[in-house]
């Protein structure tokens, strides 16, 4: 807990600073006309055409799919690392080298067949 | 102890809430923001329990990685259809007071377990230790679990990218 | 936060202190960027408002209040609202919890009628035990503050802005990640404070069982980890979104990308946000890979102390740690200019280059780094159980 409540301080503190300065520059910023015109979204000056779903490349699904997995595998070398050094003092250096040498075996195979696959590619 | 009662129960109470929140919301991205907050709540939970390396993967890939895909996906859609269909009507009325009594039930039980779960650890301090704890038992007890889990993210990989390829797809268009 | 009033107000008052230098820290940086691309492309830059053209940042700060306060009709305006204070929120994190200098003791002392302290009082907004992973943690969030600015202001150009920026940001974050791991398995721990400790010493490593040191270059990460060093600034660069990789607000394609509907106070709070992600990732170099806050020759906590011998501890312990600040700050200004630097030197790259250099160029590079340190140390350290 000790830990977690500067953490915690420091989040409302930053939000709350940012409400009142936009509550702040809302009070003091220069009004201008009324326009209905001025409320469109902004297309470069054109009316907007906002009709029907944007199409979207699934590329980016597939981006962002790709990176949950392979941030897991990267999680799961955070213990391994802080541990290394133990391990090798504790003699056992081998045995857990080639412990993570299998899962990294497996994630190199596997960025290696994504790129392979050119799923990794975007003309 | 008081104060660490008090810490327990309020974040309980937030992720409670936000999750409650996720079921009532009828705007399906709005739903997703609030189950976002409530990862980070959860990691929170984890960090105030002494957890801190679950905290911080519970942030990484859940918050920071899983919640990105599905608020990237939602905002995407034109999402007006389904937010007429969920927001009234009979069935997802009832829906709607089915996963709330539920989640009343799930909460109930979780606070009346979680009385001992306030009995904390003699010191926070420990902390990093417990981290290297956990990459020995993760490296040595659960190694074959380890290995295993390493194949099983290559067999989703593989077959993310074969499900994109499935024809009918948006796929190879822009 | 602390046992008694004191200790908890001094807390308190760091944290905000350590908010407002992030903040403050934009302008600055503001200013430094227009007359650093001026001076890069032989032009004067704002000189006329005061000297310098320093009074230039108060304008603007007048600017930015008067705008006219605006929302997009078609919009969410909570959301809309809510993305520009979002973006402040994992910078400002990450930030706190950086060591800037060695702790302070301070010692018991008498006031109001009372005995106050003894104290140690951390230089730096709080200290979280499994530092790296927090950062990391923290900073995996910067996405959704783009996402909800694209969502909220409902405009195309925005919309694709956020898309493109968080595709960006998750790619790179895998490099930089796993450029984290080589450090990790060199220092065999997730503080902070530990990688500095270890960094204040002459160089020095086991090799095959003999200790090898060479006295008069520092034990810093640099030496161990080139390249894991030159990745991670490189991923830093997408993370920020600053040129080379400032594809989600590439004006030629997207107006302004995901900040396209916002104007006045709002945006200067998405500045805020990418200012001090190149803040944190400036301190996370300096930290990693250049000895944090100590330098080891010439300023070590111990030789710095040594100085102020005289003095009473409390007021050494202070000036020490006020001393090692400077450096540290000295270092972090460096790689601030170096972002500025890349960024009025290098044209911007196109969308499927950026991906295929996070993916296909960095990712192994950075894979490579872990196998082979995870490797070389196996060897260095030979006679194991050593």
């Amino acid at each position: 807990m000790s830990q977690l409540l500067p953490v915690l301080v420091l989040a409302i503190f930053v939000i709350t600073f940012g409400c009142v300065l936009l509550w702040f520059s809302s009070l003091i910023s220069i009004r201008g006309k009324d326009d209905p015109v001025k409320d469109e979204t902004y297309e470069c000056g054109l009316p907007s055409e906002n009709t029907g779903p944007t199409k979207i490349s699934v590329k980016f699904y597939l981006t962002a799919i790709l990176f949950i997995l392979f941030d897991i595998e990267i999680i799961f070398m955070y213990p391994w690392a802080v541990t290394y050094g133990d391990f090798i003092s504790g003699g056992h250096g081998l045995y857990v080298f080639g412990a993570m040498a299998f899962f990294l075996a497996v994630f190199v195979f596997g960025l290696f067949w994504e790129v392979k696959s050119k799923a990794l590619e975007w003309e | 102890m008081l104060a660490e009662a008090i810490a327990f129960y309020t974040l309980a109470f937030f992720l409670v809430f936000f999750a409650y929140r996720v079921i009532t919301v009828p705007n399906p991205l709005h739903s997703a923001l609030y189950l976002v907050l409530m990862m980070i709540g959860l990691a929170a939970a984890f960090f105030n329990l002494g957890a801190q390396f679950i905290a911080g993967v519970q942030l990484i890939v859940y918050a920071g990685a899983v919640m990105v895909l599905f608020v990237m996906v939602l905002m995407l859609f034109d999402l007006r259809s389904e937010l007429r269909a969920f927001s009234r009507g009979l069935v997802s009325g009832a829906l709607k007071v089915m996963s709330a009594a539920l989640l009343a039930g799930i909460a109930l039980g979780a606070a009346n377990s979680s009385v001992a779960i306030l009995q904390p650890p003699a010191d926070g301090a420990v902390s990093a230790d417990v981290t290297k704890q956990l990459g020995v038992l993760l490296y040595t007890k659960y190694l074959f679990a380890f290995e295993i889990l390493g194949v099983l993210l290559l067999v989703v990989a593989v077959g993310v990218v074969a499900v994109s390829r499935m024809k009918g797809g948006t796929h190879g268009h822009h | 936060m602390g046992a008694d009033v004191f200790e908890i107000g001094v807390n308190f008052v760091k944290l905000i202190l350590v908010f407002l230098m992030m903040v403050q820290v934009v302008p600055l940086l503001v200013w430094v960027e227009r007359r650093g691309s001026a001076y890069i492309q032989n032009r004067l830059g704002p000189n006329r408002v005061g000297p310098l053209g320093l009074m230039q940042l108060l304008a603007d700060a007048v600017k930015f209040l008067t705008k006219e306060e605006f929302v997009p009709g078609r919009g969410y305006p909570f959301i809309y609202y809510a993305a520009p204070v979002v973006a402040m929120i994992p910078a400002a994190l990450a930030f706190a919890s950086l060591p800037l200098s060695v702790p302070v003791n301070v010692e018991a002392f008498e006031m109001l009628g009372r005995t106050w302290g003894p104290y140690i009082f951390k230089f730096q907004g709080y200290e979280i035990g499994i530092g790296i992973v927090f950062v990391l943690g923290v900073s995996s969030l910067a996405a959704y503050a783009l996402l909800l600015a694209g969502y909220g202001s409902s405009n195309k150009y925005a919309l694709y802005g956020a898309l493109r920026a968080s595709a960006q940001t998750i790619s790179y974050e895998l490099a930089m990640g796993l450029s984290i791991v080589g450090v990790i398995l060199l220092f065999n721990t997730f503080s902070f404070a530990e990688i500095v400790t270890a960094q204040s010493a002459p160089l020095n490593f086991m090799f095959l069982g003999n200790k090898v040191e060479i006295a008069w270059l520092p034990n810093w990460g640099i030496f161990y980890q080139p390249l894991g060093a030159v990745i991670l600034f490189a991923a830093m660069f997408a993370e920020a979104n600053r040129l080379p990789f400032d594809l989600p607000e590439a004006e030629g394609e997207l107006v302004a990308g995901y900040h396209t509907e916002y104007a006045g106070f709002k945006f200067n709070m998405f500045f805020i946000g990418e200012y001090g992600h190149m803040l944190v990732a400036s301190g996370l170099m300096v930290i990693f890979f250049f000895g944090g806050y100590t330098f080891y020759p010439f300023f070590t906590p111990e030789s710095v102390a040594g100085w102020f011998a005289g003095m009473s501890a409390t007021k050494a312990s202070l000036l020490t740690a006020l001393v090692l600040h400077a450096v540290m700050l000295a270092k972090i200004v460096l790689f601030l200019w170096i972002f500025i630097w890349v960024r009025w030197t290098l044209p911007r790259f196109r969308y499927d280059q950026l991906m295929d250099l996070g993916w296909r160029t960095m990712l192994p590079w950075a894979l490579a780094n872990t196998i082979l340190t995870a490797i070389v140390i196996l060897i260095m350290r030979h006679p194991w159980g050593a």
